[in-house]
């Protein structure tokens, strides 16, 4: 008897490298965020150990002016636009499809487009180091007129579409995730019984989609400046140079947000699963990352206040109240941990490592909300002190207690807790040598972006101690690559959930099958699986959601 | 039902101690090795001692920010700290802690005390700023000193305006004895700034002050100097290659003193130069400028007999001369400052035989050695 498939009974062979160079299952094209992001982040910590080499001692030892310049640029360029956003986006991309019971994002093909362009993207702002002239070298915000053909070469170009690319990279993503949140929650996912990742991935999406269609524009504008001669920012030819400083902030402080509140998503998941308790204030931090988000838009001026051209009390108050709503999460997630039984895993050491320099971020920041003390500070090491404490201590922190949290979930095996707890303390004493110095640099007057100093300028003894520590993090790597090569191999197995999770991925099985669920448990609280655990609510039986029927996934 | 797994039984806290013993200690070694005293560590904390009256208004805004963040820093941060090892989770504990979920009058009073903390600061911020940032072009009083400060890539020079906005005198070398941005002392001084090129910044540590020049655009600011003294100055944006060569030096001197020097420099302005001595004396030095930088780091002449340096500045529009200094570092020869593409001759008097230092009077991180022999 004739049979009719439709379905092919087996599909064609495929080999593993061109399953993942195809796929469109967004737990992959998370994994390929994550490696990409952290590769980058390599080559731009390379970059800064460059850079702390040369101002170990006064004087030029092993490089040039222009290089120099170039180390510092693309450091910045790749840890921001290449490491820190699309690492956050990576975790977003893999979690939040788990988090909410969805079998994959709304348009799978578009998430694989916004990974690709990624590498492309980096590719060719990193190939400015190959072509005459060098790399992009007028520092990440490629203020005008210094970006001008008179003095930068194709780098710059290079620089400016690896950009545009990155971005559109962001906005398809950020399309992506709006539309997943809204349309693909399972039943019983109301908005407020999201986990806090999810809120934060949802305003994250909202300030991509505003902001960064702003840097696009700013970048084509600068772009037709050097190569057709747009006179945008050119003042010889009636363009205003600090109209680039606007658009570029109106992206690039809202961008400060889309750099860190992943990551704050990420510790207001560990923190409660650790501690044993739900997060404290849930509404009022949600109610807090909406406020960061919207008073993000109003404060971009504050990098520019010693232009003279800014309208001088507006922003400084927005900066002032901005403080407020993130003061209220810090508060939120220590009251978390108040009265819990906190277990010291290695997320829980990240996450209380972020709290406890981000909490110094957020306050040196706070300096230079206060104009007068702008005027002082602005443009030397103390505002690198800052962004590092946020970006860094911040992110970077955020970052890897997602790695060591998630990891179980990725790949089914624990990550070791004695390399993760050796990683952190080299990471965590390196991080403050490194940056901390850097306040006091910058308050007795170093400004950034110096290729070298006078010796005589009191400078020497921090320096040194600022490269030191340059070097603790490199080495804190170490630890933490060899942990995720062995446990690759042979870590503990970790089961579906090994951390007693509160949130939906920890209710399939590690790593989670293609479009994730065979059945989801009740949801009822934005803690579905503590509900599970302790008798409150029971496993559905049925999946959610109309076909669940395994398809090829490519 | 499985726990989550957890340090060995017991020696997580052993072991926190012991590195936080050995970083502490090593920390403190070092700090007394490098001759550090509690008393430099804590200034440390503070910018710059200022000399204007504006960074003196700058600097208590400073310390009340200082002091309110040293306060939160220690609350919150001991908050933190205190909850991880007040509330860690004992051995064999398996029992839930309460299930907090929030409380509205907690996050009431915590959205609240950091709004008025904020707003105190921005009001305080805000009263500071028009004191310090006063400076309305065209608005000054006639006994002021009105300065314009050029900066290019990659040197800083500096215009004295007459009442009306006139140069009287250009002053080329930005620091050292017979340079720098010559001030009086308890007068207001009016900074317009200008750029041909691309954005530089005006900073000098020791004002609490930096303001941006910007190409097609002319900021003003203006400081009274409390304090007399030499302070260091740097272009403190972004300018390009050399960014780290654009250093300068205020000089800040009493009132009738600057009135003195000002008057001198317009007079010797207008003087005609003296002939230059004819014929190139004695044997002939090269040494060529390109790149805000010399070719060679050692030049070799003849000892007690006149020579000549025939200096080359390659630099496209960008001045440089050869100044020779001995190791004291008093000025013994000062060539003429000239613009690149171009070359000059100059006659450089008999030297003793031994080490100097020569330096372009511009760039004074433009350095090298002569060996007179």
């Amino acid at each position: 008897m004739a049979t009719t498939t439709l379905h092919p009974a087996a599909p064609a062979y495929r080999s593993r490298l061109y399953e993942w160079l195809t796929t469109t299952d967004h737990k992959k094209i998370g994994i390929l965020y994550l490696i990409n992001s952290l590769l980058f982040f390599f080559a731009g910590g390379i970059l800064a150990l460059v850079v702390r080499v040369e101002l170990a001692v006064p004087g030029l030892q092993f490089m040039d002016e222009a290089f120099y310049n170039q180390a510092f640029t693309m450091h910045a360029s790749f840890m921001l636009f290449l490491f820190v956003i699309p690492v956050l986006a990576g975790f977003a991309n893999y979690v939040v499809p788990l988090q909410i019971g969805a079998p994959d994002m709304a348009f799978p093909r578009i998430n694989a487009l916004s990974f690709w362009l990624l590498p492309l993207g980096g590719a060719l702002m990193a190939s400015g180091f190959l072509v005459e002239g060098g790399a992009a070298a007028s520092g990440w915000t490629e203020y005008p007129p210094l970006t001008d053909d008179r003095f930068m070469g194709t780098g710059t170009d290079l620089w400016i579409v690896g950009l545009i690319l990155i971005g559109t990279s962001s906005i398809l993503g950020g399309v992506n995730f709006l539309v997943t949140i809204f349309k693909m929650r399972a039943p019983g996912m109301t908005l407020f019984r999201m986990p806090i990742l999810v809120w934060t991935a949802l305003v994250t999406s909202v300030l991509v989609i505003m902001a960064t269609p702003v840097l696009t524009s700013a970048l084509i504008m600068l772009f037709i400046d050097r190569n057709y001669g747009g006179n945008f920012f050119d003042p010889a030819n009636g363009g205003q140079a600090i109209l680039y400083q606007n658009v570029f902030w109106f992206y690039s402080h809202p961008a400060v947000y889309i750099m860190i509140l992943i990551a704050m998503g990420i510790i207001s998941e560990v923190l409660p699963v650790f501690s044993r308790k739900p997060l404290f204030g849930y509404k009022a931090f949600v109610y807090a990352t909406a406020g960061i988000g919207a008073l993000g838009f109003s404060v971009w001026a504050h990098h520019m206040f010693t232009t003279g051209a800014v309208f001088l009390p507006f922003f400084s108050l927005m900066t002032f109240l901005i403080a407020v709503p993130t003061g209220v999460k810090m508060f939120n997630w220590i009251a978390t941990l108040w009265q819990g039984k906190i277990s010291f895993t290695t997320p829980l050491l990240f996450a209380v490592g972020f709290l406890t320099m981000f909490l110094i971020g957020g306050i040196n920041g706070a300096f230079h909300a206060a104009v007068p003390v702008d005027f002082a500070l602005h443009d030397t090491y103390y505002v690198v002190a800052h962004i590092h404490y946020v970006l860094f201590g911040g992110s970077v922190f955020g970052v890897f207690a997602g790695i060591y949290y998630w990891f179980p979930k990725m790949s089914g095996r624990m990550l070791n807790e004695t390399l993760g707890k050796v990683q952190f303390v080299l990471m965590f004493i390196g991080f403050n040598l490194t940056f901390f110095p850097m306040h006091q640099l910058g308050l007795s007057g170093m400004p950034r972006r110096i290729a070298d100093y006078a010796s005589s300028a009191g400078w020497n003894e921090l320096n040194l101690a600022a490269t030191i520590g340059g070097f603790l993090i490199a080495a804190s790597m170490l630890p933490f690559l060899w942990n995720v090569l062995v446990s690759l191999r042979s870590g503990q197995i970790a089961g579906d959930d090994p951390w007693e999770g509160n949130t939906l991925e920890w209710a399939t099985s590690s790593p989670p099958p293609p479009y994730n669920f065979d059945h989801l448990p009740e949801i009822r609280s934005e803690r579905p699986l503590f509900d599970l655990r302790h008798g409150r609510t029971h496993a559905a039986t049925t999946p959610p959601g109309p076909d669940r029927s395994p398809q090829p996934t490519h | 039902m499985s726990t989550p797994p957890r340090s060995g039984a017991g020696s997580g806290p052993l072991v926190a101690a012991i590195v936080i013993i050995v970083t502490a200690a090593i920390a403190l070694i070092a700090l007394a090795a490098t001759g550090i005293t509690p008393q430099r560590a804590w200034d440390s904390f503070f910018p710059l001692t200022p000399v204007t009256e504006q960074g003196d208004r700058i600097k208590e805004l400073y310390d009340i920010v200082f002091y309110i963040a040293v306060a939160i820093f220690f609350a919150v941060e001991g908050a933190i700290v205190w909850a991880v090892f007040r509330y860690r989770r004992r051995p064999g504990d398996d029992e839930l802690p309460p299930q907090t979920h929030g409380n509205n009058l907690i996050e009431v009073i915590w959205t609240v005390i950091p709004t008025v903390i904020v707003a105190v600061l921005f009001v305080l911020s805000w009263q500071t700023l028009n004191q310090v940032d006063t400076a309305v072009a065209g608005e000054q009083q006639p006994q002021d000193v009105r300065i314009r400060a050029n900066a290019a890539q990659f040197q800083w020079t500096f215009d004295y305006l007459d009442a009306n906005g006139e140069t009287v005198f250009t002053q080329n070398v930005p620091q050292g004895e017979q340079g720098g941005m010559v001030v009086p002392v308890g007068r207001s001084v009016t900074v317009s700034l200008r750029s041909p090129d691309v954005i530089h910044a005006f900073y000098v540590p020791q004002f609490l002050f930096k303001r941006d020049v910007v190409p097609g655009r002319e900021n003003v600011f203006e400081f009274t100097v409390d304090e007399p003294g030499v302070y260091r100055g740097q272009c403190a944006e972004l300018c390009g290659t050399f960014h780290a060569a654009m250093v300068f030096e205020v000089r800040a001197i009493d009132s009738a003193a600057y009135d003195a020097w000002l008057a001198e420099q317009v007079e010797n302005a207008s003087a005609t130069p003296p002939p230059a001595p004819s014929g190139g004396a004695g044997e002939v030095v090269e040494v060529t400028a390109v790149n805000i930088a010399f070719t060679s780091g050692e030049l070799r002449a003849p000892a007690d007999t006149p020579f000549t340096i025939r200096f080359v500045n390659e630099d496209d529009g960008v001045p440089h001369n050869v100044e020779v200094k001995d190791a004291g570092g008093a000025s013994l020869f000062q060539g003429e400052i000239f613009n690149g593409n171009d070359q000059r001759d100059y006659q450089v008097p008999a030297l003793p035989a031994g080490e100097y230092e020569f330096l372009c009077t511009v760039h004074p991180n433009m350095t090298g050695t002569l060996i007179a022999e």
